[in-house]
């Protein structure tokens, strides 16, 4: 008996010890944090988004002309920017500091409604369609169906049949645009939903919707993120393209695409009509493209201490 | 193989004609003024309107609209414009255009595949130099700032320093096509570099490679006959399609240089109402983009005959 009180001994609560080993400090979101700010150009990039955002508001205000009360000067067209015109003047004479930032608002603003909207109708139909088998046909031919179509014969359908405005364009996007997202959301969930501890669950008797929600949907959080953040220059990009051949706002909304269009044939002999609106639109897109990629290489658990 | 071929060109076959018949009804549903010149409206009774709708057929019940527009499908039989280009062919027409497109998007294609895995490859060799820095700016301006903007930027630098035409024409085709094809190009370049840099790196951080470094294999060796090798087989698989995509035209490119090719066509041909082309170019479209990625999934099993098709069709 002695023998065994040699071998072994107590060890006395250790409040330093206790502490070291038994709190871990690791918290996903933290880290998720803790490595996006690693990433210098995606961060100086966001702020550069979010004074441009917030000084749109200011400009607007401290313009000296309202867009909504822009008339027709031919005598002063092309003026270069100066004291009174800041931005300079368009072909027509009109006051191009306030349409650029109104365009540029417009523009985030659109990016802002069809990227949530795509996101939450993609993640839902994407959950679905992946964990749901009987939808799998179906869905996929619908998406070859409406991938497979250009783009600009829904707009310009939908131009013919209902006209042109913002609710509707935003619709547009939404309708077509929530396909890629559901489509990469599907993937993933079949990688998934077969995994042992949620054939067990199953077996358990969990619902599907619990299934989904705890124990597929945190594997989604990165890859929607990606997509929620690089939709936003997609839709910008879209969005010029579609003004640009007539097919997006009215236009009497100043847009980029707009601007842009009515600047295409001056523009090589008054470049301000480009730098401007070309600067503030690329300030916005790269931020997006840049800060979505940063922050899907910081939500993969993979990359995390 | 044959088999899976066989049900998978079946299969696109249906994914086109439920295309065709969604963009057929949906064009039937548009109010039928839009089948006149404002010239017409203006002039003809609604009796005569009337009268040449019905001639045309137009104002018979859907399912034998479609039913009629199934049968001439089967005998090829694609119409004649209606107002783009009156009493034509839509197919002469389509295959003209095509063939401007077509020689525009192949040299753009040839130039990007080249220039594209070029830049991938230095910026793989280079990696984390300056080489690699710029070629990562490239592509994320590229790829984040909208096109028309990127397309803008070069239009000035062409006409200002290069003092290259603004505008494409046919008489001078020679330095008119130099600008469209540069944006053409503009993009894919950046994406070949990004996949080619992407994959390569991939392949570099394999164990084989470590091997093959131990057993004394130069780095050159290594680079081509195991890395570039490796790395091309899925760079393959987006070939097909995207040389499909480009002879398709891009429609904003050739839009803002005024090139007549397919994209203009397309918008023209809605504007106008031309239904006939529009259902056509609809077709072509779609059987490019199916096309491609069928071709794709083909050439990346000969390139790497580990990979096998049959499955479940989920080969990406």
């Amino acid at each position: 008996m002695n023998n065994q009180d040699e071998l072994f001994r107590f060890v006395e609560h250790s409040s330093e010890a206790a502490e070291r080993i038994g709190y871990s400090d690791y918290s996903y979101w933290k880290s998720v944090f803790s490595n996006f700010v690693k990433k210098k150009s995606a961060v100086v990039m966001s702020f550069m988004f979010l004074a441009v955002f917030l000084f749109s508001f200011v400009a607007l205000a401290i313009g000296k002309y309202d867009y909504t009360a822009l008339e027709t000067q031919s005598a002063l067209a092309f003026t270069l920017p100066n004291g009174e015109f800041w931005f300079g003047t368009d072909n027509l004479g009109r006051d191009y500091w306030c349409q650029v930032w109104y365009a540029a608002q417009v523009s985030i603003r659109l990016a802002m409604i069809v990227a949530v909207g795509e996101c939450i109708i993609g993640v839902v139909m994407g959950c679905l369609w992946g964990y749901v088998q009987a939808l799998d046909r179906p869905l996929t031919e619908v998406y070859n169906i409406i991938s497979n179509v250009p783009m600009v014969i829904y707009m310009t359908l939908v131009s013919l049949l209902v006209g042109q405005s913002f609710a509707i364009m935003a619709t547009a996007m939404i309708a077509t645009g929530w396909l890629a997202m559901a489509r990469n959301v599907r993937n993933l969930v079949l990688m998934y939903r077969d995994r042992e501890y949620n054939l067990a669950s199953r077996c358990l008797g969990t619902p599907v919707w619990r299934v989904l929600v705890k124990n597929v949907v945190p594997y989604l959080v990165s890859v929607v993120i990606l997509r929620l953040a690089l939709s936003i220059p997609g839709t910008i990009a879209m969005e010029t393209t579609l003004s640009y051949l007539g097919l997006g706002l009215d236009p009497n909304t100043p847009t980029l695409g707009i601007l842009l269009r009515n600047a295409r044939s001056y523009f090589v002999n008054y470049p301000y009509l480009l730098i401007f609106p070309a600067a503030i639109v690329s300030i916005i897109t790269i931020t997006f493209y840049l800060v979505g990629n940063a922050f899907s290489d910081a939500a993969d658990p993979r990359n995390h201490v | 193989m044959l088999k899976y071929t066989v049900k998978r060109l079946l299969q696109s076959l249906f994914t086109i004609l439920a295309i065709v018949t969604i963009v057929f009804l949906l064009l039937r549903l548009l109010p039928t003024d839009y089948y006149f010149t404002e010239d017409q409206l203006m002039k003809m009774t609604e009796q005569q309107k009337h009268d040449q709708l019905e001639r045309a057929g137009l104002l018979d019940p859907m399912g034998v609209q479609l039913v009629r527009y199934y049968g001439q499908l089967l005998r090829l039989d694609f119409g004649e414009s209606r107002r783009l280009q009156v009493g034509f062919k839509v197919t002469d027409i389509i295959a003209e255009r095509f063939a401007i497109s077509m020689r525009f998007g192949l040299s753009a294609m040839a130039i990007s595949l080249f220039l594209g895995v070029l830049l991938g490859i230095l910026q793989t060799i280079n990696k984390n130099g300056i080489l690699d820095h710029i070629g990562t700016g490239y592509t994320i301006f590229v790829n984040a700032v909208p096109h028309l903007v990127s397309y803008s930027l070069i239009l000035i630098f062409g006409q200002k320093v290069l003092k290259l035409p603004s505008l494409y024409s046919p008489r001078n085709p020679g330095p008119s096509s130099i600008l469209p094809i540069i944006c053409l190009a503009l993009g894919s370049v950046a994406n070949y570099a990004l996949w080619t840099r992407r994959y390569m790196v991939d392949e570099l951080n394999k164990d084989y490679i470590k091997l093959a470094r131990i057993k004394g294999m130069g780095y050159r060796e290594i680079m081509v006959k195991h890395v570039l090798k490796n790395a091309f087989v899925p760079l393959v698989a987006y070939i097909p399609a995207s040389i499909l995509l480009t002879i398709g035209g891009s429609l904003l490119v050739e839009r803002f240089y005024s090139i007549p090719g397919m994209g203009p066509l397309l918008t023209d041909a809605i504007g106008l109402y031309d239904t006939n082309i529009v259902q056509t170019l609809v077709m072509v479209y779609a059987s490019l983009g199916i096309l491609g990625v069928f071709l794709g999934d083909v050439m990346m099993m000969l390139f790497d005959p580990r990979i096998k098709l049959a499955g479940r069709g989920e080969t990406r």
